[in-house]
């Protein structure tokens, strides 16, 4: 729209706007690229460090040498992403918590959506209260409820062993900020698609799941991406709940977990464990990269009325 | 516990039918209508989200709410008594004697202050500047967007080598070409609690920027068409067009942000750790409880903190909604 | 719409089945309880809780004793199972899991624990008194005990010790002669200071003391000697008094010979991490387990032992220097037979194992009685000297994590703040944390 007017107006002006229009654009991405390198630095540094050995670390430390990589020795890169597989085997870890993001996933979306239809377009009693209950949830701090949380999960339910995984997804698939976003997005869906639908005898639930939900991949998709994130980034609560790895079995925790625990291990170098944050950062920024554009409209036509 | 926990689900229920009943009652007064079936649909529906809900969030509240009154101490689980109001007795006379937690409010307050409106004045920018249709505009916000995404300690790692108060630092290099001294800037009490504002927004503005970028796609064009055809400047479309038109994003952002600043802990603990400067409410309720040991004190003044939090941001829903 | 309402109790009554199944699924299929005879094998099964990665070398160590006791005690049909996991920062996960495991009846029977926790886990009934379990030759033959109001509640899996790593390179440069101070004859806080004045006079910074490290239990693991050095105090013997100790004017003085190295520019908060280790520092406040690191990470800077040395910590009014470690002890669960945990425990903390396990770790066996071979003058040799001469443990003192942080709060405002003042407000916190806990 925006570009039709500037084009609009370029008709109307005479030709040296174009030059103003080269200048200004160059303008803008020289401002972008700095701006961008304000916000990428941690990259710069992380990719940096990763083809570092410790002395070529500790050399760099504090100065600017720490954003650039060492290109000298190439052989210690490899070595370190090398390491990262074949010692520590990452990628057992990176399964993990690619399945538990996608579990989660799955349900957040029909369990929030499903409440999130029912709170935006079904009228019934008590309605009112649950409105103020998620307003009221969304306000509460909840830091100190990790500890009852976890006497929750592991006394009241039993999640003991390799049961401890329900432990890891199904809190994560609710989330009373969805139930919101959904709410909100729901809402703005005109009554004339589901009534069409309901003349020609669809009952509700085939209503949500063939009408609703295909008009709503901008809201799934960004729930999804940040409960992708949450999920992926998500540490000290799977640490916890979760069995230490037996010998011979599978192990059970998310890459997260294990990456602290790894950063522990004795003789393992900075280059090593950048090298194991880059590898594991890339899902999310394929994922977010991909959905970036729903994500924008999710909030979007959402409105968000609080 | 799982007999405390179906009391209060029998309480929960009770409580719920007790407001369905009132809407049934003044429904029938309004004229509206509730259907059998409907209703039963609703339900069902819900039901999912409900016992999630029920478990993993409320529960979990309700139960640290009941710790507030008791002498919790997490090495005795099983000797747990209630004491009343003790808790917040100490909470007050802490802040009353200008202890530990006072500091905790003062920097709470600060950090607030500061961060809120450096946090999305950041992301308004931000989502203006990649707004343009312009050429790179698609990499840049990907780009912006980089902090959220990456782990905190990573960032608050290279922070720290940034503000590293020697003279090498990168900062106080960088100030010491214009002639300026080395600085500690996360020891001094004047400095530390600004850069981890700074550093705060910085991580988190990406996040608001998608939520503003959102709010601009929402505006019509024509209005700025039209603005354009009353010889409107920059600055004029942006005050009669774009910011009116944000306003509910605006509201919704300005909310949470705030919730999001008061509970600030990480940042702190790995920027300076347990100092009196920087400790936040949320770090001292962390330190109390977990560091301590004294769950059931911690959760009392997280109840407090609760209270306050949520009184004022009933007090910003109200005060921005009405001029709506 | 019967179809509908059928097709949502479907759902949500799957829903909650699924739930409740696996939920009593996963009540049911708890592993054999330790210190229960397994059916199929007639084994007891001794549960154990280690705090490092299986696969970090200190892992790998345990598990061959594991491995090894299983094999010794097959006959006698007692049968070691391990867990490992690297401990995530901070303590609350790991407690929590504890109490909760001990809640549920499915606490280990033996796990490993931090030594300054000893006194809370102790009055906390979380472990188990080991008195009378562990014979008096085997006492004595330990450095030291996790002692707690005169019981023994765990025994050290290993012992550490600290000292100042320093750059023989830039020593020989600058002729700078430190082979004088052995932990036999210990420099004192005067000749400590000497050696730093002319390291800054020939342009070196003098010395990394770590204060930078106050964010966890570096900084006091690392400089609570030197206020005992001064003659100084913390706590009282029991551990809840204070006021008079930790702000006395000896406790003061320690302290003050801290401050004193930053006002003379000896030291600073601005020193990097790695600045020693990449040449740029003289000397290096740290624990046994730098010693690995300057042997293998840093082969540009630090080529071989001829680079490096150790020297201990300076004294004064006495030698004191830091120890420390992780212990073993039995845990107070469901089962009041011992026999097969303490059969574990004696295992473990056998002078074969401790020889195996520091063999792996590089760190100091925690028994006398380990036939150590180091080289008299290598950085081991010194540590282990140190520590049978001037070890001195942390305070004993069930507020120990509040001590901690009032060290660290001291260590941190040091350099700008008057002493007495910032150990005069420490010292009331800690106060008041250790009449809260003695009223509990």
């Amino acid at each position: 729209m925006e570009k039709a007017i500037h084009k609009n107006s370029s008709l109307l002006k005479n030709k040296n706007i174009s030059s103003r229009k080269a200048i200004e654009l160059t303008v803008y991405i020289v401002v972008g690229v700095i701006l961008s390198l304000l916000f990428l630095f941690p990259i710069f540094y992380m990719i940096a460090t990763s083809t570092k050995s410790e002395s070529a670390y500790a050399s760099s430390a504090g100065t600017l040498a720490m954003f650039l990589p060492d290109l000298t020795n190439f052989g210690e890169a490899v070595k370190n992403y090398g390491n990262v597989f074949s010692n520590y085997g990452i990628w057992r870890y990176a399964v993990n918590s690619f399945t538990y993001a996608v579990i989660a996933i799955v349900l957040n979306v029909l369990v929030n959506g499903l409440a999130g239809y029912v709170m935006a377009k079904l009228n019934f009693p008590g309605k009112r209260f649950l409105s103020f209950m998620i307003i009221f949830l969304i306000v509460v701090p909840v830091e100190t409820s990790i500890i009852p949380l976890y006497s929750i999960v592991k006394i009241m339910l039993g999640l003991k062993n390799t049961a401890s995984v329900i432990g890891v997804v199904l809190p994560a698939s609710i989330s009373i900020f969805n139930i919101f976003l959904f709410t909100q997005f729901f809402e703005s869906i005109p009554q004339g698609y589901e009534e069409a639908a309901r003349i020609d005898g669809a009952n509700t639930l085939v209503v949500f799941f063939k009408i609703i939900l295909p008009l709503s991949k901008p809201i799934v998709a960004t729930v999804a991406v940040f409960c992708f994130i949450g999920v992926w980034n998500d540490y000290l609560w799977p640490t916890m709940i979760l069995p230490r790895a037996q010998e011979g079995q599978w192990p059970l925790y998310p890459i997260q977990s294990a990456l602290t625990t790894i950063q522990s291990i004795q003789g393992i170098t900075t280059g090593e464990i950048m090298s194991a944050l880059i590898v594991t950062s890339i899902p999310i920024f394929i994922i977010y990269v991909l959905a970036q554009k729903y994500i924008v409209q999710g909030f979007g036509t959402a409105g968000l009325k609080m | 516990m799982a007999v405390s926990a179906l009391i209060i689900a029998a309480v929960f229920v009770v409580i719920f039918a007790v407001f369905a009943v009132f809407d049934v009652v003044t429904g029938k007064r309004t004229k509206e209508k509730y259907r059998i079936r409907t209703a039963l649909t609703a339900y069902l529906m819900l039901a999912p989200a409900i016992l999630l809900a029920f478990l993993f969030v409320l529960l979990p509240i309700l139960y640290s709410l009941g710790y507030a009154f008791t002498d919790y101490y997490l090495l005795e689980p099983d000797n747990i008594k209630y004491i009343g109001f003790e808790n917040f007795t100490r909470a007050f006379s802490e802040i009353a004697s200008g202890g530990t937690l006072y500091r905790a409010l003062i920097n709470t307050v600060k950090f607030v202050i500061g961060v809120v409106p450096l946090q999305i004045g950041l992301a308004l920018l931000l989502a203006l500047f990649v707004n343009k249709p312009l050429f790179g505009s698609k990499i840049f916000k990907v780009c912006f967007f980089a902090p959220v995404v990456i782990s905190l300690s990573v960032t608050s790692f290279l922070w720290l080598q940034i503000l590293s108060p020697s003279r090498n630092g990168l900062l106080n290099s960088v100030l010491g070409l214009f002639g300026a001294e080395p600085r500690d800037w996360l020891r001094d009490p004047a400095s530390a609690m600004p850069c981890i504002i700074i550093l705060s927004a910085w991580q988190g503005c990406g996040y608001q920027m998608l939520i503003f970028l959102s709010g601009l796609s929402n505006i019509q064009q024509n209005l700025y068409e039209a603005a354009a055809l009353d010889g409107a400047g920059a600055w004029h479309k942006f005050t009669a067009v774009t910011w009116p038109g944000l306003r509910s994003t605006f509201v919704y952002i300005i909310i949470t942000v705030f919730i999001g600043a008061c509970r600030i802990l990480t940042q702190p603990m790995l920027m300076t750790g347990y100092m009196d400067h920087t400790v936040t409410l949320s770090y001292y309720m962390y330190q109390q409880g977990y560091t301590n040991r004294w769950v059931g004190y911690s959760s009392a003044v997280a109840l407090l903190m609760t209270i306050v939090i949520g009184t004022i941001t009933l007090i910003q829903r109200r005060v921005l909604r009405e001029k709506n | 719409m019967k179809k509908l309402l059928s097709c949502l109790l479907m759902l949500t009554l799957s829903c909650v089945v699924a739930f409740s199944a696996v939920a009593c699924g996963g009540g049911t299929t708890t592993d054999t309880k330790s210190g229960e005879v397994d059916q199929t094998t007639g084994n007891t099964i001794v549960k154990i809780m280690f705090h490092v990665d299986e696969k970090s070398t200190e892992g790998l160590a345990y598990k061959k004793r594991i491995e090894a006791f299983n094999a010794a005690y097959k006959d006698r049909k007692i049968k070691a199972s391990a867990t490992y996991t690297a401990r995530v920062q901070g303590a609350a996960g790991y407690e929590a899991e504890l109490l909760n495991n001990q809640v549920e009846g499915t606490l280990a029977d033996i796990i490993t624990f931090d030594a300054p926790n000893t006194a809370s886990y102790a009055k906390s009934k979380l472990l188990y008194n080991i008195s009378s379990l562990v014979s008096e030759d085997v006492q004595k033959d330990f450095y030291s005990l996790n002692t707690y109001d005169g019981s023994i509640y765990g025994l050290p899996i290993q012992e550490s010790s600290a000292g100042f790593f320093y750059n023989k390179k830039i020593f020989r440069e600058k002729g700078i002669d430190v082979s004088a101070y052995t932990v036999d004859n210990p420099w004192t806080f005067e000749q400590f200071n000497a050696v730093c004045k002319s390291l800054k006079d020939a342009g070196v910074t003098p010395v990394d003391m770590r204060l930078d490290a106050t964010k966890d239990e570096t900084a006091t693991y690392l400089l609570y000697p030197f206020i005992y050095a001064a003659g100084g105090e913390f706590t009282s013997q029991d551990g809840y008094t204070a006021t008079g100790y930790f702000n006395s004017d000896k406790t003061a003085a320690g302290f003050t010979f801290i401050k004193n190295l930053i006002t003379n520019g000896y030291t600073s908060y601005a020193i990097g991490p790695t600045d020693f280790f990449s040449g740029k520092v003289g000397m290096y406040l740290s624990s046994g387990w730098t010693i690995p690191d300057l042997d293998n990470k840093y082969k540009e800077f630090f080529a071989n032992r001829d680079d490096w040395g150790l020297l201990p910590y300076p004294s004064s009014a006495v030698a004191a220097s830091a120890t420390g470690s992780w212990s073993f002890g039995i845990t107070n669960n469901h089962h009041s037979d011992k026999t097969a945990a303490t059969e574990l425990l004696l295992w473990l903390t056998s002078v074969e194992s401790s020889d195996a396990i520091t063999a792996a770790t590089g760190m100091i066996p925690a028994r006398k009685s380990v036939n150590k071979n180091w080289a008299e003058g290598s950085p081991e040799y010194t540590l282990l000297k140190q520590l049978e001469t001037s070890g001195k443990e942390r305070p004993v003192t069930v507020a120990y994590p509040t001590f901690s942080t009032c060290f660290n709060q001291v260590i941190a405002a040091l350099g700008t703040n008057d002493v007495k003042t910032l150990l005069n407000a420490q010292a009331d916190t800690l106060q008041s944390e250790m009449n809260r806990l003695k009223q509990k």
